[in-house]
């Protein structure tokens, strides 16, 4: 069973290599034994079957992604009904469906770092996943449109730009990598507006988005044509995680060696953990005291960034997002090493219970003074995913997976 | 170049016997392999490929990276202002961040047309003479370097102009090339003339990855490569500059910078803080406003210094710790071929390929690493055509220092150009290869009397870097 397996997979790896889709899977830099070891250090070779975790997980994603994408565009039909109908009621509207829009994609951060569609790179055509369109922050609003102090700033008060996708895009981080004019974080700060007070978030007044108005059909172009280009990549997200075509990353991925595809999966989630959330996002925002170091500044809705985030890496640990619900790390790690699939639940567990001990709204912790306990429950929060992240290593040096986390902690 | 104290020698023979298992001469080829940085290298490629930290870093120092990170992007604003530690901007500045010219950690480049303004690069001035420390003397109205910008109120000191030549040339094999020759010009000067005996010397920002462990190399290492009177008169001198370090307090080997003008990294992040965005630090405390620039010197600069101590400590260990990022394709034929001619036609002359670096005085991580920069960080007469004409301590106005060429594949990735050397004047690294004059020449020549495959061998060697 096991060698026949290992033969098909070896004959589709053969031909995904000459289709050559995605550059990472043909590339030197994350070619297919990038994460893949056959033993680790200390010659231990593990024997097990994670063929049905690998296709569970490809399967996650795509679920993770379709309601991405239904949650966007419920986005945009709350956006539209917005412009339609300019009022305090329809503006609300349309910032709970972002509020809602991000849960689902948040959850999707956990497919990340790999190289995999939401980050791929291909060095011929300079061709990049759409994670940076999508989600790319810190922001520097006033790029975008007026701030305090400059009522006639930004893209949207400057008629000799046209607002087409393809001007905006070309717009995207030129001279500066917070000029950031697409994605989530802009739409937020469009419904918003800049977040002046710790206490509650942005208070842009509805009266920006009535037609005909200054350059209110400029500011209502740009959020409908950025809305349309997040649920393009969405759908560009979606098709690659299809499992129904041969030449669908999906269909790759599962084509892999088991080991090649678990050492992206645990690279993705350490990543995630210690990286990203645990440094780059809270740790920077406690150290500099600057009450809008938050990645959701506008809307304060860092705190749901970082509990969908966390919620995103429980979802592959366990298997499970919406109606799928097959093998996940769990088990497999359970069936090995019972001891330390406990141990990656409790450090589950204990992250999710330091994120609930935490502030709100999140800027009231960056905010606070030196000495104020919310820093101290902040801390407990960076520590627990870098326990996290130190136990999914661990759980790479049992399956005898590469777990290539861009730092050596 | 001397070659008989070459100090990466030993380990090259140590690495082609281990390799060869000695079936072959002591000297022969052996290729520098995919990790530039040695254990600090990141493999990494796409737009992000210059903005990750070593891979060894430790946690503690991670978070410092990061902080390091956020001060290196932030754009810093005019004092007073609400965040206190983050003011201070001017009052006359280049740009507002240092993002701002090392884009995505990256490297700067000229305007892409006339008129444009400069956003990534700068233009150093000076009068004949030194300054106390040694260094090249500023012009008495507009100082060490033309500020561009200015905060409201306050006169920006002028504006840049470049105009291009095109200067033909071609391959011995006959085919054609052009290199754009840049002059330089300057309208709005807020101060009058800049005078007859003006000296500039335009530099764009350069990528910051790999720079701790450029100064972890030892010093007895690049005395040992020196050979400032040509003592082996191989047409390559090579001389270190000795220059003032202004977080030592002496003068040191100079390892920085487009003339290897600056010894030390906190020395390099305070100078910029200070010259290009106006920032003060203990480092350097006064606001870099001539005496004749009145309003410059009467705005309000806040209390204290503008960037701490313990802001510039991170800033520099981010600089120390940005990673080199591995070599792509580093072993293909093409790639290989490249790397035997890159030393075949005299290159390696002056970019050494190896090191170890010897124990760098912050960070554990970056000692004792087996790097291939490509650099032996000294100066070289590099002919007119490159030539400034402006001294920088012991630097003439025709010798530059060897540029790293790690990550040189990359820069099209993260900053989307292909715009080389000290003024971004070479459109490609072909381009840059062919503007090597001086003790260059030679390997220049060679370089041009190379077939097409040949070239784009070579070509291929320095992309996968």
């Amino acid at each position: 069973m096991k060698n026949i397996a290992l033969i098909t997979s070896a004959s589709v790896l053969a031909l995904s290599l000459a289709t050559s889709g995605y550059a990472s899977q043909t590339d030197p830099v994350r070619n297919i034994s990038s994460y893949a070891l056959s033993k680790d250090a200390a010659g231990y070779i593990p024997d097990y079957n994670a063929h049905p975790v690998v296709t569970n997980y490809a399967a996650l994603v795509l679920a993770t992604y379709e309601q991405t994408l239904a949650d966007a565009k419920d986005l945009q039909t709350a956006i539209k009904a917005l412009l339609e109908n300019p009022s305090q009621d329809s503006l609300n509207a349309a910032r709970n469906a972002w509020i809602n829009a991000r849960t689902s994609y948040l959850q999707t951060e956990a497919f990340r770092f790999y190289e995999g569609p939401i980050d791929f790179v291909d060095e011929k055509t300079k061709e990049e996943g759409p994670e940076g369109h999508l989600n790319a922050w810190p922001l520097n609003e006033g790029f975008i449109d007026y701030t305090k102090g400059n009522p006639k700033g930004g893209l949207i008060n400057d008629p000799s730009i046209p607002l087409t996708a393809a001007s905006i895009r070309s717009q995207d981080q030129v001279e500066d990598e917070a000029d950031v004019t697409t994605g989530y974080h802009a739409i937020e700060f469009l419904l918003w507006g800049q977040d002046m007070n710790p206490t509650s978030a942005g208070t842009r007044p509805v009266s920006d988005f009535i037609a005909g108005k200054g350059n209110n059909d400029r500011r209502r172009l740009y959020l409908t044509t950025v809305t349309e280009m997040v649920i393009e990549d969405l759908n560009f997200l979606v098709k690659a995680w299809a499992a129904d075509d041969p030449d669908n990353y999906a269909t790759k991925f599962i084509a892999m060696e088991d080991k090649e595809a678990l050492g992206r999966i645990l690279t993705s989630l350490a990543t995630l953990s210690e990286f990203e959330l645990a440094n780059e996002r809270i740790a920077t925002g406690i150290d500099s005291g600057d009450q809008e170091d938050e990645q959701s500044c506008f809307s304060d809705n860092t705190l749901n960034d970082v509990i969908f985030d966390q919620r995103g890496i429980r979802n592959v640990y366990f298997g499970g997002y919406g109606d799928v619900a097959g093998a996940g790390l769990d088990t497999l790690v359970a069936s090995l090493a019972p001891n330390l699939n406990n141990k990656m639940i409790a450090a589950l567990n204990k992250t999710d219970g330091a994120i609930s001990q935490l502030n709100y709204p999140y800027d009231s912790i960056l905010a606070s003074a030196a000495d104020d306990p919310a820093r101290a429950e902040a801390e407990l929060v960076i520590q627990a995913l870098q326990a996290q992240s130190d136990v999914i290593k661990e759980i790479g040096k049992l399956l005898g997976v590469m777990v290539v986390v861009p730092t050596g902690g | 170049m001397k070659y008989v104290a070459w100090a990466s020698m030993p380990i090259l023979l140590f690495l082609s016997f281990v390799a060869c298992a000695g079936e072959m001469s002591p000297q022969a080829f052996v290729p520098v392999g995919d990790s530039p940085g040695g254990d600090t290298t990141q493999h990494t490629r796409g737009r992000n490929s210059f903005s990750l930290p070593a891979a060894n870093i430790n946690r503690h120092d991670l978070r410092v990276f990061f902080f390091g990170n956020k001060l290196f992007n932030t754009n810093w604003v005019i004092a007073p202002a609400s965040v206190k530690k983050l003011d201070g901007l001017g009052p006359i500045f280049n740009r507002v961040s240092c993002s701002g010219c090392h884009l995505r950690d990256g490297r700067g480049q000229p305007p892409e047309k006339y008129g444009d303004e400069l956003l990534s690069m700068l233009i150093r001035l000076s009068v004949p003479g030194r300054n106390e420390d040694g260094g090249p003397k500023p012009h008495p109205a507009y100082g060490d370097q033309l500020n561009d910008r200015a905060i409201p109120d306050v006169p920006a000191e002028g504006k840049v102009l470049i105009e291009t030549t095109e200067i033909p040339g071609q391959f011995e094999d006959g085919t054609p090339y052009s290199l754009a020759a840049p002059s330089y010009h300057f309208s709005d000067l807020a101060f009058g003339p800049l005078g007859s005996d003006v000296m500039i010397s335009p530099r764009v920002a350069p990528a910051v990855i790999g720079l701790g462990l450029l100064e972890a190399i030892r010093n007895e290492d690049l005395k040992a490569l020196a050979d400032p009177d040509d003592a082996d008169a191989d047409g390559i001198s090579g001389r270190i500059n000795h220059v003032w370090d202004q977080a030592k307090k002496s003068v040191e080997i100079g390892r920085f910078g487009w003339k290897s003008n600056v010894a030390s990294l906190m020395h390099q992040d305070a100078a910029a803080a200070n010259g290009d965005m106006g920032l003060t630090s203990t480092l350097f405390p006064v606001e870099n406003c001539p005496s004749v620039q009145t309003a410059c010197r009467a705005a309000p600069t806040g209390t204290g210094v503008q960037l701490s101590d313990k802001f510039l400590k991170k800033l520099t260990l981010y600089a120390q710790t940005l990673a080199v990022p591995a070599r792509r394709h580093a072993d293909e034929a093409d790639v290989l071929a490249g790397e035997k001619l890159f030393s075949a036609i005299g290159c390696g002359g002056c970019h050494i390929p190896t090191f170890v670096t010897g124990k760098h005085p912050d960070l554990d991580i970056l000692s004792n690493q087996t790097i291939h920069p490509f650099t032996d960080l000294l100066l070289h007469d590099m002919g007119d055509g490159l030539a400034d004409g402006r001294p920088d301590f012991e630097a003439t106005g025709t010798e530059w220092r060897t540029a790293p060429l790690w990550g040189i594949g990359l820069v099209e990735s993260v900053n989307n150009h292909t715009r080389f050397l000290h003024d971004g004047r070479a459109r490609s690294i072909e381009e840059a290869v062919l503007w090597h004059g001086g003790e260059a020449k030679a390997a220049k020549e060679k370089y041009r009397a190379l077939d097409k495959p040949e070239r784009q061998q070579l070509l291929a060697f320095l992309n996968s870097l």
